[in-house]
């Protein structure tokens, strides 16, 4: 293939964002739960289970490289915006070039490296809770007006050791979720004619 | 002699450029939602919560305008009675109130972004910020789909919850396949139709794209686009531990 080809054209960006914005919405829609102090831990599962679909879905469409990468920093850029702080960015950085380099490996059309990559490709969810690890007190003071039965119902939920536990648990149920994902995949949206 | 178009243009320009939007935008989500600053910074968040409402009285979207105060005034209200509950109910309104205030600014500032400014305004703001093309295309694309996913996600909800397929319906367990899927269907049809369209309109293509839309900065973007670079200003000052009052 020479160069000219692998350049991202206006098409696949078009794709990104497509796909994006679907990602987007699942996950926004999934994060409201975290509210509940018991659903907070847990998003490290739903979000990448569910988030698995459309992202199946858009593996699809990615046939250069460049479009993983560029979803995953354009996840770090909605979250800065939604006020998650500038952790996710970093998380998305390595997430979305360790992503990228899984998926290469597979030629983009292997479908075992699909389901491994948005294994990887989930573990920038983790970002969003680095702040409660790293600082503590500060994620909270921001909290305050959530009320104190929140915090410490949270306190409890995640001493340190569950930082990497989270980290853990985005990877195996991205895995999940790419099953999931591949499954839906081929009874629906083959059908549907999409993919 | 100015083209019909063009007078049509500049009777249609938005009050703000959209690069003093998306300032506004960043410093909302960083200071008020993120909660960045300390004690110092509070009299600068309190003017910046209000800025959002001043915006949507100035471009007249009345509706969207009563929409936020009252999200906000419910918000309000529960902090309020909170006191005066016991349990559960307490813990309720405590929170509800807690994440109302919290979000309504950014909320509403997000709200006027998308409802004044045409996705040709953004990408002509975005080309003057010299940003590249793999950025803004595909952001571009997200903020065009945001409204209409949502709808279709709505109206497929709807139609399913009249079978039971919906969250404490008697085929809750369905919900996934028969209401993510043909979201996700539909949204990815839209989509396509989108860029095929834009693509026609020479999106993307390697000539540098010519924009009808007139944007630029004026007085009230000076103003404040100065109030953003304030803010940041103090939250430096107070990071090396300068009192300003």
């Amino acid at each position: 293939m020479n160069k000219n080809e692998n350049k991202l054209k206006g098409r696949d960006l078009i794709n990104v964002g497509i796909y994006s914005a679907i990602y987007f919405v699942i996950m926004m829609a999934v994060a409201m739960l975290g509210m509940i102090p018991i659903f907070l831990p847990l998003l490290s599962v739903i979000v990448p289970i569910l988030g698995g679909i459309p992202f199946m879905l858009f593996l699809t469409k990615v046939k250069k490289p460049g479009m993983l990468f560029l979803m995953a920093m354009i996840m770090g850029i909605m979250m800065l915006l939604t006020g998650m702080g500038p952790w996710p960015l970093a998380t998305c950085a390595v997430a979305g070039l360790l992503a990228e380099l899984v998926y290469r490996s597979g030629d983009y059309k292997s479908a075992k490296k699909a389901v491994l990559t948005h294994g990887v490709f989930s573990m920038w969810i983790w970002g969003n809770y680095l702040p409660l690890f790293t600082d503590y007190e500060g994620y909270f003071a921001q909290r305050q007006d959530y009320g104190q039965a929140y915090i410490d119902a949270v306190e409890k939920l995640m001493p340190l050791w569950m930082a990497p536990v989270l980290l853990v648990a985005c990877f195996v149920c991205g895995i999940l979720g790419g099953l999931l994902g591949r499954a839906l995949l081929k009874k629906h949206f083959a059908k549907a004619g999409i993919v | 002699m100015t083209y019909s178009s063009e007078a049509a243009q500049e009777k249609r320009r938005s009050f703000l450029d959209p690069r003093t939007k998306l300032a506004l935008v960043i410093v909302l989500a960083l200071f008020v939602l993120g909660g960045l600053g300390g004690e110092m910074m509070e009299p600068i968040k309190r003017v910046l919560s209000v800025l959002p409402f001043l915006m949507l009285l100035a471009e007249r979207q009345w509706k969207r305008f009563f929409r936020g105060l009252l999200m906000l005034g419910v918000g309000y209200g529960l902090l309020f009675v909170m006191p005066y509950l016991h349990g559960v109910l307490n813990f309720l309104a405590l929170m509800c109130g807690g994440i109302l205030t919290r979000f309504v600014v950014t909320i509403v500032m997000g709200e006027y972004l998308i409802a004044t400014t045409t996705v040709s305004e953004f990408i002509s703001a975005m080309e003057r910020l010299h940003m590249p093309q793999a950025i803004t295309i595909p952001m571009s694309v997200m903020f065009r789909l945001f409204p209409t996913i949502v709808e279709e996600w709505r109206a497929i909800r709807r139609a399913m919850g009249m079978r039971g397929i919906r969250l404490g319906g008697n085929r809750a367990g369905e919900v996934l396949e028969y209401q993510m899927v043909p979201m996700m269907t539909s949204s990815v049809r839209i989509g396509e139709e989108l860029s095929a369209s834009a693509l026609t309109r020479g999106l993307g293509s390697p000539v540098r794209r010519t924009n009808i839309c007139r944007i630029g900065f004026r007085v009230q973007d000076g103003i404040l686009l100065l109030l953003c670079a304030a803010t940041f200003a103090s939250w430096l000052l107070e990071l090396c531990g300068v009192k300003l009052w």
